[in-house]
């Protein structure tokens, strides 16, 4: 599974990286998604966790994309 | 051909006379936040409102808007070109009230300083807090563990959240934390708007002298530095002293004055629920989603506004240019369409998306913080009080408006 992360939905409420810490990751500086306007890689075995991430989020910023 | 295809039917409990019998009010065009109706019957409100009145209309004062259901509140709060922030968040706003920065502007002032804010409060920073948070609990609870009972909002509650920000973030006296903590409750409840903008002038007031005094001393490379380095705006002017205050005050109000109230929840329904109780003391890694249910259920922020820039229309209702728009937080964060039973805490939920800090770009700088200071609450507490109920023949008292607080809570052990 791909997703992409929203480069400006994302507005660093941390929820996919406490649900999904392998898969998401926040930035050091400031707390917001590190990958924000990328699309990454969700290993099968983390999909469950990651759809926790994603549905989360308050700003729907994590979507999954076809591939 | 009937016109009928093109007539929304009225549900019939939300025409005004089934809301007045309900509600003492006619809910839809005529809401009152300050109505102590509203604090009375706050969930009843809340739920029957993203259910049935996705958008309901205020006559109170300049009047306003309310936006009720997830997805309205969501497309709001992230179309900040739409919805503005710039003429403040507060309903009928007291006048004379400099706007507060960051929170009343939109981007890009708004963008340049959440930049330099930002990495002030975030995971990584506040997780450094974490123990010193701890400590402070657990200060608290020595000073009323062996009496067998405490006053949990006076006590503990309006307390830990004003010393982890004062001690650790702004590095204020907590001896002023009283003062400031009545301020801000006066400026946000007070029944007469005069009186508010009194009050807050007042914090002001207080926190202006000691920006002032910082900037005499060395700098210590924390937020007030931050601050006082100040930031260069788009057309190349540096951000003037009034931002600066502001930005304090702003942060001051959102730090000592909203997490109380779901940490006294919190408290107040581990209370009234032995079962919930037994649950967090057997497992204690499910605090942490326990927090975000909580969160989404007691929220201290009902609902922050914005002014439209242009006609929007919003679930079927236009909205002019120019009206304050309230986005009502506690309501998106009970949208069934999002959620099963959202009257029911459920502190299992797998995903909670809720609203209680904020959605868009204005999403609450001490979110990260917030949670913090409420892990080491509920995990410090339940080793040490595990047992614990309300006072016989009390109730907890609360007040209600824009944000909403626990006045008092009596307990025993």
């Amino acid at each position: 599974m791909k997703v992409h992360i929203d480069e400006i939905k994302c507005s660093g409420h941390g929820r996919c990286a406490k649900y999904a810490p392998e898969v998401f990751r926040l930035s050091d500086d400031d707390g917001y998604n590190a990958d924000r306007g990328q699309t990454i890689d969700v290993p099968a075995a983390e999909e469950k966790n990651a759809a926790i991430g994603i549905r989360s989020c308050p700003e729907r910023a994590i979507t999954v994309v076809a591939e | 051909m009937s016109d009928d295809a093109t007539v929304v039917p009225v549900d019939p409990e939300t025409t005004p006379d089934a809301l007045i019998e309900r509600f003492g009010r006619d809910l839809v065009n005529d809401f009152d936040l300050d109505d102590p109706a509203f604090n009375e019957k706050f969930d009843e409100t809340l739920n029957f409102m993203v259910r049935k009145c996705p958008v309901v209309h205020s006559k109170v004062g300049r009047g306003y808007y309310l936006i009720n259901t997830q997805d309205d509140v969501r497309a709001a709060a992230q179309n900040w070109q739409t919805f503005s922030s710039a003429k403040g968040y507060m309903p009928n706003r007291p006048e004379g009230l400099p706007y507060l920065m960051p929170e009343e502007s939109d981007p890009p002032i708004h963008t340049r300083w959440r930049a330099k804010l930002n990495p002030h409060l975030s995971p990584k920073t506040v997780a450094t807090y974490e123990q010193a948070v701890r400590d402070d609990v657990n200060e608290l609870i020595d000073r009323f563990i062996d009496r067998g009972s405490c006053e949990f909002i006076s006590e503990f509650g309006a307390l830990l959240p004003g010393w982890a920000f004062f001690k650790n973030v702004l590095g204020l006296p907590i001896d002023d934390l009283a003062m400031l903590v009545n301020g801000v409750e006066e400026g946000t409840f007070h029944p007469d708007l005069s009186e508010r903008a009194r009050h807050f002038a007042e914090v002001f007031g207080y926190l202006e002298n000691h920006l002032k005094w910082r900037a005499t001393q060395p700098s210590r490379g924390d937020l007030i530095d931050t601050i006082l380095a100040g930031v260069t705006y788009d057309d190349g002017t540096e951000s003037p002293w009034e931002h600066k205050v502001s930005i304090l005050v702003d942060l001051t109000f959102g730090g000592i004055a909203t997490t109380t109230f779901v940490m006294g929840s919190a408290i107040h329904h581990l209370a009234t629920h032995s079962d919930q109780r037994e649950l967090l003391i057997g497992d204690p890694s499910l605090i942490e989603n326990a927090i975000e249910e909580y969160a989404r259920f007691f929220p201290p922020v009902v609902g922050l506004g914005r002014t439209t820039t242009r006609d929007v229309e919003v679930s079927g209702t236009t909205i002019k240019e120019g009206e304050f728009v309230i986005l009502t937080y506690a309501c998106a964060s009970r949208d069934p369409r999002h959620m099963e039973e959202p009257e029911k805490i459920d502190v299992r939920r797998e995903g909670i998306p809720h609203s209680t800090f904020g959605v868009g770009p204005h999403r609450c700088i001490g979110s990260n913080l917030a949670r913090v200071e409420l892990t080491a609450t509920l995990e410090e507490w339940l080793k040490r009080i595990p047992e614990f109920r309300v006072k016989a023949g009390t109730e907890p008292t609360y007040v209600t408006g824009y944000l909403r607080s626990m006045r008092t809570l009596q307990l025993e052990w």
